[in-house]
């Protein structure tokens, strides 16, 4: 990319000079901080050509905040960048998704994300197009049918016993009562 | 000769048909003499008891006390005549009969799942615990055979993101995309069971054999490829289950907890080990399962009647070995395969609302007992889960049978005349069964001096051992309170709340909770001893080791839960000298904050997530609309304006976070709500990963 260094010092000189704009800079270089893209002369470049596109456009676009135009312009600067990345296939309003996932996968590398084309093996680059996260594998896919429960002849008596008995399960002051009869029955008798 | 060369020399000897004649007549001496044990010691209490209570004559009250009393005894004998059998077993150095001997480090692996169902677990012991296992084999070049399941039910937004990027990150360390699978239901239904039940349905066919795994089991990949190959070698065994030790605890409940287990379990394992063989039991976790059995013979049953003791079984590995013994196969017990930890709950109130559930669980098992197709061993470890909670209220009813026969007494002017040998004799015989366990286990660790200064040496040992004994006496009362009402609650009808645990430590709950939690149990402890004070100073005097536990209950609860407490005492192998997989489990680095709010911000979790959603269909113009009105709601008010609902369902459509994140990110500080203005500055000058 042939800047000259004194456009460049004007351009940072203007966009500091400007509190939108440079709000607008804070944000999309947090922006690529969350994204972990280191603070080298391409990103410093990326960000510079894509507030260069930003502020011609806030002439045409006055209303607009420079914010949203510089992100929109790093965005697309970026999905020009990492297009190498991405299959052509993938929709549009996913590609966004798409672009930092293999962001994600390519950090513990230590490849510039920014310049993938120059620094990656055509290998790399064809199984990066390819990545699809999937979180399970393909199903192979079994039956499993409850065994029906059956209960021997003891325990059918034990059952409806205890479905006789359930009021009391369900009502605790004549369970109470129940017991405390029980109780006393069983004091009387000892007496 | 050991191991499956001396099988083999056997078999040579004896042919096989007949080998299998042999081993089952041994195991079937065994069991008679373990039985006979039991029975000879609880006969002899019974009798001692029935010589004192019938001193003064019987009545109904009396005889209904013999036949709690008989109860009681009987399982404190059984466990007594377990622990001293794997004292001998132990003692002696060989044991012929356990799976272990079979172990050939030669047989090949073979294609299996290691499972981890999670339920908003703490995600950095997730995916830590299943790090370690993951370099581990990879370490041991085991790796190509197994694959990694995290079965997910987490119901917390925030829980999802979290887990999601915790399984990225975990792959892309680990190169194990493709080997790591992280799968999430949507509705948990069916609970832990389910969730493995789904994983059956779902991947059955496509492994020979199943790991389970608890959110706080480690394991190593030694003890894992071991388990496959034992399953390789033992054609017949449909569960292989092992004694993981309790490991990991920081507070003072926590390494009493792990410092008892690690001394005393040995020997009831190799007891266990030694009347069970293959018709053992199976606890959930740390066990290696056979599929195939497993899918056609183990799906749970639905219980008759409703919840809580009918319906859907909540706990469901004692019955899975129960179906699995039914179907013809074996379930053993590999006691003493090294390599298999787990955590515990942190505090006292963590392990009774823990025992909440176990006590549900098990008392829904009654139901099995009474089933048809179950085998007697598997019925008799049904009833010692059932009797491990329903023994408190049988114990409170024996002691209110004493305590009303003590009033009678005392009203009708009957001085008390018992035979004072034998009741020396039966308390003693009691104390016996109580500690005598504990005993043996010390002598067992005294004659391994290595072990023994592992355990911190001598001194400490014995001062562990006496505070542990004090401490276990202090507890118990509480716990057969709790037990009790838990019991009492369920079979009254009423349902168990499915909680998380809590399974770090931490400074312990704060008074006011533990008084707010507790404070029943003090008040009921003064007013039982002024009962017991008022029915005879005797008998106020036989039960004050009981309402001890139950006086102190707030501070024995506050107390529990603190860290940094006697750190010299409690100290066992794995504290002193860590296994290699236990010293190198880091904790797992996440983003801390609120997981929900990164869902939004964050660039990775947000892609991450939005790129496992599943593709989804054209909505309705209204779903579309519902949406849409939740992502203004979000960004204008913040999170705190969303319910947990509105964030799951934000959560489970991609297109609309992936619009919310660029949102965010383009919109000038002063045009949105503050909050978000805030959480973006936290990612000024993140760092790029190193690898």
């Amino acid at each position: 990319m042939a800047i000259s260094p004194e456009y460049l010092g004007l351009l940072r000189a203007s966009i500091n000079s400007s509190p939108e704009w440079k709000q607008a800079w804070e944000r999309t270089n947090d922006y690529l901080d969350a994204l972990r893209i280191p603070a080298d002369l391409e990103r410093e470049l990326l960000l510079l050509s894509s507030f260069e596109r930003a502020i011609a456009r806030k002439r045409k676009e006055p209303s607009t905040p420079a914010t949203e135009l510089a992100f929109d312009e790093a965005q697309k600067a970026l999905d020009a960048t990492l297009a190498d990345l991405i299959s052509e296939k993938v929709p549009a309003d996913r590609r966004s998704v798409e672009e930092r996932v293999r962001v994600y996968l390519m950090q513990p590398t230590q490849n510039s994300v920014l310049s993938p084309g120059n620094r990656l093996s055509n290998d790399v680059l064809a199984a990066l197009r390819d990545v699809r996260l999937e979180a399970v594998p393909r199903l192979q896919q079994a039956a499993i049918t409850p065994r029906p429960f059956a209960l021997n002849s003891a325990g059918e008596r034990l059952a409806s016993l205890a479905g006789k008995f359930s009021l009391l399960g369900s009502n605790r002051i004549l369970a109470w009562i129940v017991g405390l009869c029980l109780v006393g029955l069983l004091i009387y008798m000892s007496l | 000769m050991s191991g499956p060369g001396r099988s083999a020399r056997l078999v040579e000897l004896v042919g096989s048909t007949r080998l299998g004649e042999v081993f089952r007549r041994k195991v079937r001496q065994r069991r008679w003499g373990v039985t006979l044990v039991t029975l000879c010691v609880a006969a002899i209490g019974l009798w001692l008891f029935s010589d004192i209570s019938g001193s003064t004559g019987w009545s109904p009250i009396k005889v209904l006390e013999l036949v709690v009393f008989s109860v009681l005894f009987t399982t404190l004998a059984f466990g007594f005549t377990q622990a001293f059998v794997g004292f001998l077993v132990l003692a002696e150095g060989h044991e012929p009969l356990k799976i272990t001997n079979t172990l050939d480090e030669n047989t090949p692996l073979a294609s299996t799942a290691v499972v981890m169902p999670i339920f908003n677990e703490d995600v950095a012991t997730v995916f830590g615990n299943i790090r370690t296992l993951y370099r581990s084999l990879q370490k041991r070049g085991e790796l190509e055979t197994f694959e990694f399941y995290i079965l997910s039910d987490s119901t917390q937004p925030e829980k999802l993101v979290e887990e999601e990027l915790a399984w990225a990150d975990l792959c892309r360390q680990t190169n194990g995309f493709g080997r790591i699978h992280y799968r999430r239901r949507k509705v948990p239904v069916n609970r832990k069971s389910g969730n493995i039940a789904d994983f059956c349905r779902r991947w059955g066919h496509r492994h020979r054999y199943m790991v389970v795994l608890d959110a706080d089991s480690i394991m190593t990949g030694e003890s894992v490829a071991s388990l496959v190959r034992l399953m390789e070698v033992n054609p017949r065994a449909g569960i292989i289950q092992t004694m993981p030790k309790l490991v990991g605890s920081e507070t003072i409940f926590g390494r009493i907890q792990q410092f008892a287990s690690r001394l005393y379990s040995p020997l009831f394992a190799a007891g266990l080990n030694y009347w069970q063989q293959g018709a053992g039991n199976y606890w959930g976790h740390n066990a290696i399962l056979r599929m195939s059995p497993f899918l056609t013979s183990c799906s749970l049953p639905i219980l008759p009647g409703p919840e809580p003791l009918g319906g859907k079984i909540l706990s469901h590995d004692f019955v899975e070995a129960a179906l699995m013994r039914d179907a013809g196969w074996e379930v053993w017990f590999a006691y003493d395969l090294e390599g298999s930890y787990e955590g515990l709950p942190p505090n006292l109130t963590e392990y009774i609302k823990r025992d909440r559930r176990w006590a549900q669980g098990n008392l829904q098992h009654v139901w099995f007992l009474l089933a048809d197709r179950v085998q007697p061993i598997s019925r008799l470890h049904l009833i010692q889960g059932i009797l491990a909670y329903s023994s408190a209220p049988i114990l409170v009813l024996f002691i209110c049978l004493a305590g009303i026969q003590a009033a009678l007494d005392h009203f009708r002017g009957h001085t008390s005349s018992i035979p004072i040998p034998s009741a020396i004799v039966l308390a003693l015989l009691t104390l016996l069964l109580l500690f005598g366990p504990k005993l043996l286990s010390v002598l067992h660790l005294f004659a391994q001096p290595d072990l023994l200064r592992r355990f911190g040496g001598a001194k400490r040992a014995i001062a562990g051992v006496a505070m542990e004994t004090f401490f276990s006496v202090l507890t118990a009362p509480l716990l057969v309170w709790f037990h009790t009402r838990f019991v009492l609650r369920n079979l009254a009808g009423q349902k168990v709340v499915w909680n998380t645990q809590t399974r770090e430590g931490g400074s312990g709950p704060r008074w006011i909770e533990a008084l707010r939690e507790y404070w029943p149990v003090p008040v009921a402890g003064v007013i039982f001893g002024i009962l017991a004070w008022w029915i005879s100073p005797m008998y106020l005097l036989w039960i004050t080791p009981l309402l001890l536990g139950l006086w102190l209950a707030i501070p024995i609860a506050q107390i529990s839960g603190r860290s940094g407490v006697l750190r010299r005492l409690f100290q066992t192998p794995e504290e002193i000298e860590p296994p290699r997989e236990l010293s190198k489990a880091e904790p797992f680095q996440l983003r801390a904050g609120d997981q929900f709010v990164h869902a939004i911000l964050d660039p990775f979790y947000n892609a991450i997530h939005v790129a496992l959603q599943r593709r989804r269909a054209a909505h309705a113009p209204e779903r579309n609309e519902h949406l849409e009105d939740l992502a203004n709601k979000l960004f204008e008010g913040g999170p705190a304006a969303l319910t947990a609902e509105e964030k799951r369902a934000l959560l489970s459509d991609g297109p609309t976070l992936t619009k919310l994140h660029i949102l965010v990110w383009r919109t000038p500080a002063e045009k949105m709500n503050p909050f978000w203005a805030e959480a973006l500055r936290a990612y000024r000058n993140e760092q790029p990963v190193t690898p």
